[in-house]
């Protein structure tokens, strides 16, 4: 278990916990279960993109670090 | 019409709606409202809701859409779905046929879909759902199954079976809350909903035995809602094949990390040389056709005063208010086109770290940037930010961007005065004002308590957006500000004109006011009433006080009378120059060429004679930081209100006074 920011890029991931306040990233689709992959890193280190399933998210680092994450055996 | 962001709800409604559509802003709030009334065989209006996820707002948009369902409830919900994401469209879908209301489903982006090689089968999706589902592309005009599918639209039955210690408390719920979709957001801690209070104790209650039980109902419900969402999916959707996202390919060149700053700084001057290269000829037509009618007025032998209340007076303030309607036009051109290409949303991405110390998002930058060139445009830019806190510090901190209008002042000054580092004021000039501006942002956030910015918020895929849409958004915007700001900066002009020219007894009012002024402005280093008069019309716009200096250090001329005829050739003349001025424009996109008017020298020496080195700078940073002119009042107004308009003022004459006299005392 480890927050998003510590994923390598390009590792596909499961998200085991979001802290339940933080609707905002529930409902972008940052959910428990949810399939998680980190796909760069912004010129600057911050923010990152990611892809949730079908959807393409912004996260500033601050946001990813609430995201605890369980990286896939398989990296694809 | 309702739906997730970028699901394709504003082609949609254009494509709907053609010609009627129209923007406002909605009642008490900055935030943008499409709209079109249409004729059916009775009259409709079709609303386009901002996007939103779900039902329990996050954004001030969702805030919005709720209060609207739910105090306002539609006759209709058109609920827009995206074709290729179809599982999270869903989830959506089904939240608000919780609500009870009567819906049609109109799978958009079927084209999107497909390149992704999914199919969707929509008859599969009518039966799962048991309402009716119209599929469409609506960027290409392809929409003609919706109006007869809403024909049949009917009120839906909640498909959502949530874990059972949640139903268990909607069950305890229904004597009080009868609607399910509302239950819900009760018990997530939604506080804006019309409910008794003995509603709200029972719904207190049953979310602390939830809580008790370490159960979230928001988790629970999503939960849920995703299963559902996945097993309709999974009926409706066949992947055909797997191909290759174009937007992932296209990041990876349009974010690299060495590509991505270079190719941002690019589209950003294409943006500001689209704008105002553009843009300039047609504004000079709009000084030629000022001329021209305000000689013809002189060429009918008026009485004197009336002559100039038309000509300095009502031509002058239309004229102000015509000559921003080319910038805005195409500004809105070259924005939507970033924005519905999804451009934007990846310029955001680039900068947003340079950002987050000022506490604003990325997106922040742009219309910051497009201050230098005009404050007018970029405060409207702001309505592409989200969040209205980041909208308001955006939108104060974009008068101090020091715009083209306030240049001929620096160079003016800076050259008569500081001959030999002239360039170097003028940049100082404009960096101070940069600071400046993103200090007010700093210190509104801090005030506001507002976050630190969105920290996450969805990449749109990539689009070509279509032209009509385009066209008829970024023309929309540009009537809502003739509209809006366009009274009030010709009231202010014909303020300033009778300010100036009706006689008083004692003498011109103008001088009068501007010696008055003038001890105020002794300690920033001004003696001379000439200088502090000049700021007064510079309210209006900065354009006109080197002008103002001009007349009242050397009087003015007189118009010369012109003819029918000649004043028409003169117009087609310019018109064809506005022309030639355009492809020109075009042409230039990609130059860096920057061109200083020269200014007259018989006013250089008065000046001169008029105020020492360090009062010269103190003006400089005074015309520098107070409130730029009525138009960009006028349209903080618009965005911010009329009471953090007046705030902005006087924030601003502050600032301006207080740096003007450190500079006058501190610098030798």
């Amino acid at each position: 278990m480890l927050p998003l920011t510590q994923l390598p890029p390009g590792q596909q991931a499961r998200i085991l916990r979001v802290p339940p306040e933080e609707k905002r990233l529930l409902a972008l689709g940052l959910r428990p279960g949810a399939t998680v992959e980190i796909l760069l890193r912004a010129p600057l280190g911050d923010p990152l993109e990611v892809r949730a399933g079908e959807t393409y998210l912004l996260l500033r680092r601050e946001a990813a670090k609430v995201i605890l994450v369980e990286a896939s055996r398989e990296p694809t | 019409m309702v739906g997730g962001p970028n699901t394709g709800k504003s082609s949609l409604i254009n494509a709907l709606a053609g010609s009627q559509l129209a923007v406002g802003n909605w009642a008490g709030t900055t935030l943008e409202r499409l709209s079109a009334r249409l004729d059916l065989g009775g009259p409709v209006e079709l609303v386009d809701l901002p996007g939103l996820y779900s039902l329990l707002a996050t954004s001030p948009e969702e805030t919005l859409v709720v209060r609207e369902l739910l105090q306002n409830p539609p006759d209709l919900v058109l609920n827009v779905l995206d074709g290729g994401n179809l599982e999270r469209s869903l989830v959506l879908t089904l939240e608000l046929m919780e609500l009870g209301l009567p819906m049609v489903l109109v799978v958009n982006l079927l084209d999107e879909a497909e390149a992704k090689g999914l199919k969707v089968d929509l008859q599969a999706l009518e039966k799962a759902l048991g309402l009716p589902v119209a599929g469409t592309v609506a960027s290409r005009g392809q929409v003609a199954e919706v109006w007869p599918k809403v024909r049949e639209a009917r009120i839906p039955t909640p498909m959502v079976l949530y874990p059972e210690p949640l139903e268990r408390a909607l069950d305890h719920l229904r004597p009080w809350v009868p609607n399910r979709a509302l239950a819900l957001l009760a018990l997530m801690g939604e506080e804006n909903l019309p409910l008794p209070p003995e509603a709200w104790e029972a719904v207190r209650q049953e979310g602390s035995a939830l809580a008790q039980a370490g159960l979230d109902p928001y988790l629970l419900a999503l939960e849920a809602r995703y299963a559902k969402a996945r097993e309709i999916h999974d009926k409706a959707v066949q992947r055909v094949k797997s191909l290759p996202s174009l937007t992932e390919r296209l990041d990876r060149v349009v974010l690299h990390p060495l590509l991505g700053l270079p190719l941002f700084l690019l589209a950003l001057l294409l943006t500001f040389r689209f704008t105002f290269a553009l843009s300039a000829p047609w504004v000079d037509l709009m000084g030629q056709a000022q001329e021209v009618l305000s000689r013809w007025i002189v060429a009918l032998s008026l009485p004197p005063l009336l002559q100039s209340f038309l000509t300095e007076g009502v031509v002058a303030g239309v004229g102000t208010v015509l000559a921003f309607t080319p910038v805005l036009l195409l500004l809105y051109l070259a924005l939507g086109f970033l924005e519905l290409s999804g451009f934007l949303a990846r310029m955001a991405f680039v900068v947003d770290r340079a950002m987050q110390w000022a506490g604003l998002p990325g997106k922040a930058f742009i219309p910051l940037v497009l201050g230098f060139g005009c404050n007018v445009p970029a405060i409207y830019a702001t309505r592409t930010l989200s969040h209205p806190l980041d909208r308001l510090r955006t939108a104060l901190a974009i008068p101090f961007m020091a715009c083209g209008a306030r240049l001929p002042v620096f160079t003016l000054f800076a050259f008569v005065f500081f001959p030999e580092k002239a360039f170097l004021v003028v940049l100082g000039l404009y960096l101070l004002g940069l600071v400046l501006g993103l200090f007010t942002a700093l210190l509104l956030g801090k005030l506001l308590k507002a976050g630190r910015g969105e920290g996450a918020m969805e990449l749109p895929p990539y689009r070509f957006p279509p032209p009509r849409l385009l066209w008829r958004l970024a023309w929309a915007r540009t009537q809502s500000f003739l509209q809006g700001a366009g009274g009030p900066i010709l009231l202010a002009v014909l303020a300033v004109w009778a300010l100036l020219h009706l006689p008083f007894p004692g003498g011109s009012p103008y001088a009068a006011l501007a010696q008055a002024l003038t001890p105020l402005f002794h300690p920033l280093g001004l003696e001379d009433w000439r200088l502090v008069g000049a700021l007064i019309p510079g309210f209006i716009a900065k354009e006109v006080v080197v002008g103002t200096l001009g007349v009242s250090f050397f009087g003015s001329e007189g118009l010369m009378p012109l003819g029918l005829a000649e004043g028409v050739r003169a117009l087609i003349d310019g018109l064809l120059s506005a022309l030639a001025g355009t492809l020109h424009g075009l042409g230039s996109l990609f130059s860096l060429h920057l061109s200083l008017a020269p200014e007259p020298t018989p006013l250089q020496a008065a000046l001169k004679e008029a105020v020492s080195p360090s009062g010269a700078l103190a003006y400089l940073v005074f015309v520098l930081l107070y409130t730029p002119c009525v138009a960009t009042l006028a349209a903080l107004r618009q965005v911010v209100g009329g009471k953090g308009a007046l705030l902005a003022v006087g924030y601003q004459l502050s600032l301006a006074y207080l740096l003007a006299f450190l500079v006058y005392r501190i610098l030798p």
